[in-house]
């Protein structure tokens, strides 16, 4: 029998889903199978609080991701500039996501990486950033207004002071599944805990 | 029914969205630069670029695209829409749909999936209407009164039962509450990926292969190149999402299978693109270019090719160290999704609303003016975007470099992009109107007619 594909509507639609169905098969069931760091991690990783969970809640529908991604890369760049008083912040790996049930990796910066952000800063001073992010930064000279500030981020002041603590609190606990900020002793270096 | 009732729904609808989407992107554009305007809940900068994306993807161009093959399909296959009834039932429910994701958007409430931040119900609404699309096509081709199946009904095909699958996937199964993490964000980027790759590639490059040769009368270049073009892209594409995570926190040996697939993309682009150019350079050279439709068809091919060319470089990871996360990713997505599908998408639009209003374009001078408008604003509305993700992504390098430093240098190419983006908008109005004018407006074309042979007097 000779299959002449261009006039059967069955052989084409067949043949293109079939086509496609290897690559789809092998590009999403197969990587957890074969690499199970993406669903289950050897170490131990950070179960979210009802608390922290409502920060998540925020994080996503104020679309924080659209601007900040939560990934350092392997890149020497990304780790020198994510990382803390000379310590370099060690490349996030995927076993560190396990319980992020609402991911955000991201694909865009136009605000810094938050991937290690946890313990950073105080979370007075996140309280501060929310409110009015674009005077915290630093500052054209030559300019006046407006126009003088360089940070472009939105003022999260329409949020209430209760949902800006559940998103400090989530914020908080980013990249703190590696305990990576110690000193050269290994002694932890998390000050603003304290 | 009234053949050609759902075309004509979906395509009016489609440009009133068009609108609005362009909307949402300029204020998005104004807020890079002047981060004070709208300082309030409803229009922060995130979720106006999520309107911006999904009203562009859903209302506008996934419309359009329909709107265009249910007048596209019988024709090509010598038969009536398979249900009339069926297809208006879809237009009006995708677009009410639509229009209810769009409300919960801005209310923030939404998914995490980047693209397809429409949140149940109303995705599971959205899958529903392409079903009904799916079964409209079928059954349009299941009831053809021709033999061969044209190049343009295979990409019709293809997209129709691939995209089940990925919008499945990515909207759903993402979500199933045993999703997390990287393996998540690895369903989300095959969707991401895929929703421009096996969505907005073949019902774009569907509507060129009809439309370039109908509009030059000429037959198409080669056949051969058609069929490489079409089988290898259903094999090729679907392999690269995870080069959205390229360097990041996914398995190496994934990422370097996404690398290899992106670079052989360069395959079925180029059959397609050398297929497309050798139709026009076939043609007779005296009216090939006459009016809007051909021009908005050669500058989509024309954006097409950059863009799958920068495509599979930009998968290299040496480049993507640079590229990735910056600016440059922006400029590439409008000139896939801009550049090159909107504009089939707005050729195919002058083509069909005439022959749906039964008269001609209302007038092919303001479509020569939309499109040079258009097109000299996007040139350096694209390349801005590219520049400035270079700078970013050097300045990103030196640990020296503050974070608002790399920012600040940015400052330039935002204006700049805003200023552009502002042509851009201005002239869709001169498409929106032409086309409205074609559909409802009250004018004699006799009087066109004469105007014309006055001045080639």
């Amino acid at each position: 029998m000779k299959i002449d594909v261009e006039k059967s509507l069955l052989w084409t639609a067949t043949g293109a889903f079939l086509l496609f169905a290897v690559g789809a098969a092998l590009t999403t069931i197969v990587p957890p199978m074969v690499s199970p760091e993406m669903w289950k991690s050897d170490y131990p990783v950070h179960e979210y609080t009802e608390q922290e969970q409502r920060g998540i809640q925020i994080y996503l529908s104020e679309g924080c991701v659209y601007c900040h991604t939560q990934q350092i890369r392997h890149l020497d760049s990304d780790k020198r500039r994510y990382g803390w008083r000379l310590v370099d912040a060690p490349e996030s790996e995927s076993w560190e996501y396990v319980n992020d049930r609402i991911n955000f990796l991201g694909t865009k910066r136009t605000g810094p990486d938050l991937a290690r952000v946890g313990g950073k800063y105080s979370s007075e001073w996140h309280w501060a950033h929310f409110k009015d992010p674009r005077n915290m930064g630093e500052k054209f000279p030559n300019r006046k207004g407006v126009y003088e500030k360089v940070s472009i981020m939105p003022s999260f002041d329409y949020l209430t002071d209760e949902e800006i603590k559940d998103l400090t609190a989530y914020i908080q606990t980013l990249g703190r599944n590696k305990n990576w900020r110690v000193d050269k002793d290994g002694n932890p270096l998390n000050d603003y805990e304290k | 029914m009234k053949q050609d009732t759902a075309a004509k729904t979906m395509i009016i609808s489609s440009c009133i969205f068009f609108g609005f989407a362009l909307t949402m992107g300029i204020l998005t554009a104004l807020k890079f630069v002047v981060p004070t305007v709208g300082d309030i809940e409803y229009l922060s900068m995130p979720r106006l670029r999520m309107l911006h994306t999904n009203i562009n993807l859903f209302g506008w161009l996934l419309q359009a695209n329909m709107g265009i093959l249910f007048w596209i399909l019988p024709r090509i296959l010598h038969t009536k829409l398979f249900s009339e009834k069926l297809g208006v039932a879809m237009g009006v429910l995708y677009n009410l749909t639509i229009i209810g994701g769009l409300v919960c958007i801005a209310l923030g409430k939404v998914k995490n999936v980047e693209y397809g931040e429409i949140p149940p119900p109303f995705d599971y609404l959205v899958a529903v209407c392409w079903v009904m699309f799916l079964i409209n096509v079928v059954g349009t081709v299941a009831i053809r009164k021709v033999k061969y199946l044209y190049v343009t009904v295979w990409y019709t095909l293809g997209a129709v039962i691939w995209t089940t699958f990925v919008y499945i996937t990515g909207n759903m199964l993402s979500q199933m509450p045993v999703m997390a993490g990287s393996n998540q964000a690895n369903l989300i980027w095959f969707y991401v990926h895929n929703a421009v790759g096996l969505i907005f590639t073949p019902l774009g490059v569907a509507i060129a292969y009809y439309l370039i040769p109908k509009q030059l009368d000429t037959p198409i270049y080669s056949h051969k190149l058609s069929m490489i073009g079409f089988w290898v892209i259903s094999f090729v594409y679907v392999w690269t999402g995870a080069h959205h995570m390229l360097h990041g926190p996914s398995p190496h040996w994934l990422q370097t299978v996404s690398i290899i697939f992106s670079f052989s993309l360069i395959i079925p682009v180029m059959a397609v693109i050398t297929n497309f150019f050798g139709t026009f350079a076939t043609a007779p050279r005296g009216k090939r270019m006459l009016g809007p439709i051909p021009k908005l068809l050669m500058m989509g091919t024309v954006y097409y090719v950059f863009t799958c060319l920068q495509g599979p470089f930009q998968a290299i990871r040496s480049v993507n160290e640079i590229t990735s996360k910056t600016d440059w990713v922006v400029g590439h997505a409008h000139m896939a999704l801009f550049g090159a599908f909107s504009y089939y998408a707005m050729a195919g639009i002058y083509y069909v609303a005439p022959k749906l209003a039964g008269r001609k374009l209302y007038s092919e001078k303001m479509g020569d003016l939309h499109f040079w408008l258009m097109t000299l604003a996007s040139i350096p509305f694209f390349a801005v975007l590219w520049i400035g993700g270079v700078i970013q992504g050097f300045a990103w390098l030196n640990p020296e470099n503050t974070f608002v430093e790399t920012l600040a240098a940015l400052k330039h190419a935002h204006w700049m992009r805003f200023s552009t983006g502002a042509v851009i908008f201005g002239s869709y109005f001169l498409f929106f109107y032409n086309i409205m004018q074609t559909f409802f407006g009250k004018y004699s074309e006799d009087a066109e007619v004469e105007a014309e042979t006055v001045a080639a007097e």
